[in-house]
């Protein structure tokens, strides 16, 4: 049932990744064709995740491998949310095929087996994971439209109008929304690290044990936070507030990609 | 009787502007030139199409020869002759396939001057309207015009050819619409009163923009622009003071010397918090720095950088021409196709002749042979019968023709209409 959902999610996924590409750079009129692929795909994804819910519990959704599949939908949940008030087929564009590929994973990495410590179960874990992982997913966005940023700054700053130029949304919106995701992605990664602080508290004694991650976690949340003060105050804008977006998420994606294999921690799943 | 379309007519490649000019139909004048036009013997239906660039007249004619010679010398009674302009070599003549082809390619902004230029359709249907309140539409012009139209359509929705600015001042709002999302909230800064920067402004008033600066070394000229066009008038000296509050920077002076420097702008942007600016330099000598567009938020585009970028974008439509033309090859297609369905109409007539004629042949063969006794009854008796006969023999062939010529895209229309005349021999009645 479930691995049905996964299959059906990543088809309609790699469906809508498609249509995307073709309304972005072939044809001249604007679709709503590869937003419903998406978002059908969506609610297959959806009842993927319910049935594990449902059957094996929070830490089947959330811990190492399988939390690609949540992460991927908070992801596509975003953007959703996003492109209902902005066009963004380019977005749609690196969101889509992002997803497929996430799913993929999700698939070949199978179950992982992780199960939490009798005893570590509360409250703080799950609401720690969900926070952290839909800051990322804000973060992942925001990568997205400073890359879609720099692109089409690059292009006019060079004078080359191409017709995918034409596709991108103007340069004003995409600052403007890039700074909507910091002032979304800000706070929620602060009440992660908050949940989860307080969690490692309660069941490991201690607030902040330098861990590799959490250090991680923290000079992101430091970058981060100084791109928004920068924004707001400094009048810290376009090409150097998504070129610092960019690099704060590379931050992020770094270590969940290598940083528990070369600094393995109680973090991500393994509790001891 | 076959009608077939004529096209004659000139023009941008075929014929210099005082020709095109001399032979032009004023929208005055129109209706009485397409009376005139329709007492010519060979032409049942006429349209004439009247822009700058071309003068067309679209005829169903009964004999295209005819025709080619009287609307040759039916342009030729305008201005052209009192001047003495022979049109022949100016003009060109099309029938049948290629005519329609031709009014299609027009339609679809193939035959432009600039390829993909939105007007001609509308120039189009307007002559069209006039040709038909005239009364010289009759159902050939109808059906090609709404074709032609239906064509049009289906070129630019499916392919790019209107895409692209190609005007300097449409390029230039088009980049402004990649760097800013809304105008009515933006500054324009126009300094210097030429006429390009004029233009320039009032595109961008029409995208929304509504604050407006005008300056001028000359403050006088400054303020009548201004009036014009709905700006604030500035003094010359006092515009540096002014441009931290320009989004757009619009500079199109003469003036031999740099107006803003790139340390200006530094300065300009750190006290607008590095909002974007745009500068666009159609000086007939450089206005800006070009190290202004090395500064971040900042993007400058000079006239040349415009019209190459105008230039990129023609290229791109010919590109796009390319699959219009493939377009506009299927339409033909299939509007010759309705075209020789309307040959179907005197074959039916003449398939049912060819029938009565046996028929009565052998009656009356029979009337002076064996059945010469019958009486007046049973004669007229024998009549009916073989006339209801020879009506359902007929009745399920011209039942199945009729509704194929009714489809506009029935391939096989014309083949049943070919095989029935030769089966029956019905070619030359």
């Amino acid at each position: 049932m479930e691995a049905t959902f996964i299959k059906l999610t990543a088809a309609i996924y790699l469906f809508a990744a498609a249509s995307y590409f073709y309304f972005v750079f072939r044809k001249d009129t604007v679709s709503r064709l590869p937003s419903f692929a998406l978002a059908s795909g969506f609610i297959f994804h959806t009842a993927a995740l319910l049935v594990r819910f449902v059957n094996e519990g929070f830490a089947a959704v959330a811990l190492i491998g399988e939390a690609l599949l949540f992460k991927s939908w908070l992801m596509v949940g975003v953007y959703l949310l996003i492109q209902v008030r902005y066009r963004l087929t380019v977005l749609g564009g690196i969101v889509a095929p992002l997803a497929f590929l996430m799913c993929l994973a999700a698939m070949a990495f199978g179950k992982s087996g992780a199960e939490i410590p009798p005893g570590l179960e509360s409250f703080w874990l799950p609401l720690h994971v969900t926070l952290a992982f839909l800051g990322n997913a804000v973060f992942a966005l925001a990568f997205g439209v400073s890359f879609i940023y720099l692109l089409e700054e690059r292009h006019l700053k060079h004078k080359k109008m191409t017709a995918l130029l034409k596709r991108f949304p103007p340069l004003e919106s995409l600052d403007r929304l890039n700074l909507m995701l910091l002032i979304w992605g800000f706070p929620l990664m602060t009440l992660g690290i908050i949940t989860g602080s307080l969690w490692a508290g309660i069941h490991w004694g201690d607030y902040w044990s330098w861990e590799p991650r959490q250090i991680a976690s923290g000079i992101a949340w430091l970058f981060y936070g100084a791109i928004l003060h920068g924004r707001i105050t400094a009048g810290l804008r376009g090409k150097k507030a998504a070129l610092l977006t960019m690099v704060g998420f590379c931050v992020v994606l770094g270590y969940f990609l290598w940083g528990d294999t070369v600094f393995p921690s109680r973090h991500g799943g393994r509790f001891q | 009787m076959r009608k077939e379309i004529v096209i004659v007519g000139l023009n941008h490649r075929s014929a210099p502007i005082e020709v095109r000019e001399s032979v032009a139909f004023e929208s005055a004048y129109l209706h009485d030139a397409l009376t005139r036009l329709r007492n010519y013997s060979s032409i049942d239906e006429g349209v004439i199409l009247s822009t700058c660039n071309r003068v067309e007249v679209v005829a169903a004619a009964s004999d295209s020869t005819t025709a080619y010679s009287e609307i040759g010398r039916f342009l030729s009674e305008q201005k052209a002759q009192r001047h003495g302009i022979a049109l022949t070599e100016h003009t060109y003549q099309y029938r049948g396939v290629e005519a329609i082809r031709h009014l299609f390619r027009v339609a679809a902004s193939l035959d432009s001057m600039v390829v993909g230029e939105p007007q001609i359709l509308g120039q189009l249907k307007q002559h069209y309207d006039a040709a038909q309140q005239a009364g010289s539409v009759g159902t050939i012009l109808h059906r090609l015009f709404h074709r032609s139209f239906s064509v049009a359509k289906r070129v630019r929705s499916e392919t790019g050819i209107g895409s692209g600015a190609v005007s300097l001042s449409s390029v230039a709002v088009d980049l402004a619409k990649r760097i800013f999302d809304r105008f009515d909230d933006k500054t324009v800064m126009l300094i210097g009163a030429g006429k390009m920067g004029d233009l320039m402004a009032r595109h961008l008033q029409s995208h929304g923009v509504r604050s407006l600066m005008v300056t001028n070394r000359t403050f006088e000229r400054a303020v009548e622009l201004a009036e014009r066009i709905h700006g604030n008038p500035i003094r010359f000296e006092d515009f540096p003071q002014y441009l931290k509050m320009a989004d757009l920077v619009i500079g199109c002076t003469g003036a031999p010397e740099v107006l803003v420097n790139a340390a200006q702008v530094d300065r300009v942007l750190r006290e607008r918090k590095h909002k974007a600016m745009f500068f666009i330099d159609i000086g007939d000598r450089r206005n800006f720095d070009g190290k202004i567009n090395d500064l971040d938020n900042v993007y400058l585009y000079n006239i040349d950088d415009l019209r190459n970028v105008a230039e990129e974008n023609l290229q791109g439509r010919s590109n796009e021409a390319a699959k219009a033309e493939g377009i506009v090859s299927e339409e033909v297609q299939s509007f010759v196709r309705w075209i020789g369905s309307l040959e179907q109409v005197p074959t039916i007539t003449a398939l049912r002749q060819r029938f009565d004629d046996i028929r009565r042949g052998e009656i009356d063969k029979s009337l002076g042979g064996v059945l010469k006794t019958l009486s007046p009854e049973q004669r007229a008796a024998l009549e009916d019968m073989t006339t209801a006969m020879i009506n359902k023999f007929l009745h399920a062939p011209i039942t199945e023709l009729k509704r194929r010529g009714d489809r506009d895209n029935d391939d096989e229309a014309a083949l049943y209409l070919a095989a029935l005349k030769k089966l029956f021999d019905l070619e030359g009645k």
